[in-house]
């Protein structure tokens, strides 16, 4: 076991520790903490699979953005101190595990057994590839995708300004 | 040289399935909205590792997996906004975010 694999091992133990980490904790702000680790361990497995232009948007719009909005909306939101904490009864944490564990049995045959084993092929797609992809064959989703950014955020500040009071 | 840990294609499938357990496993336990779209955040990176680990490993002559995560994180972003929008807008209606209470949003 060489250092790459013992980082790539690493890696691994803090996406899915992140991961637990956010849905199990009592306190909002540690679920928040919780994702931007798994966060963080996501872009290092797309290190690991030869696509640092991924992992590099992945820091800058999932931990520098949509983290630092919840975190926003954490600190907006108000006094969450005054319920009691996020435990739930028993009863729900069962009924999670199950409908959890049930999906993960019905997907883990097919994710698992349906691709087939590849030799380790060789994978030299460059970010200028990328972008040539996005300007030739898929210019029409990614207008939509701009179209889609701009609706949302005149969706919000029209949400957020012009629907006060019990109208 | 093809058997080291990181080029094992099942290893980061399985990561992108727990990512997938935790999250559906998150939206039924949590209780606060704000917990609820924490947990689809999480599904939504699971999906852009599947699809990733993919398009290393079974297609790596196109980059189409790379682009549909872009497109994904494009999507996190958009949904995230309206999602802490719809939430600041329930809280400052009904004083509180929790899930089961809200039982009134039809009006």
């Amino acid at each position: 076991m060489n250092l790459g694999e013992i980082i790539f091992l690493i890696t691994i133990v803090a996406t899915l520790g992140g991961a637990a980490m956010a849905v199990l904790s009592g306190s909002i702000v540690y679920a928040l903490m919780g994702l931007v680790t798994t966060m963080f361990g996501i872009a290092g497995l797309y290190i690991f699979l030869n696509s640092p232009f991924l992992s590099m948007m992945q820091i800058l719009i999932y931990v520098g953005a949509v983290s630092v909005l919840i975190a926003f909306a954490v600190m907006l939101i108000g006094p969450l101190y005054r319920k009691p904490k996020e435990w739930t009864t028993i009863g729900k944490f069962a009924a999670a595990l199950g409908v959890a564990l049930v999906s993960l049995f019905m997907f883990v045959r097919f994710v698992m057994e349906t691709f087939p084993r590849a030799a380790n092929p060789s994978f030299k797609i460059t970010t200028k590839e990328i972008g040539r992809l996005f300007f030739n064959n898929l210019v029409l989703p990614f207008e939509l995708i701009s179209l889609l950014v701009v609706v949302a955020i005149l969706g919000a500040i029209m949400l957020a300004l012009f629907s006060r009071g019990n109208k | 040289m093809t058997d080291l840990l990181y080029n094992n294609q099942h290893i980061y499938l399985f990561v992108a399935l727990l990512l997938l357990f935790f999250g559906i496993a998150g939206v039924v336990y949590r209780r606060t909205l704000i917990g609820m779209l924490v947990s689809m955040e999480l599904i939504m990176n699971g999906a852009g590792l599947n699809l990733v680990a993919l398009n290393r490993f079974v297609s790596p002559e196109n980059g189409y997996g790379m682009a549909f995560t872009l497109i994904i994180m494009g999507i996190a972003a958009a949904e995230a906004a309206i999602a802490l929008g719809i939430i600041m807008l329930t809280f400052k209606k009904y004083g509180h975010i929790e899930g089961g209470d809200l039982k009134e949003m039809k009006d």
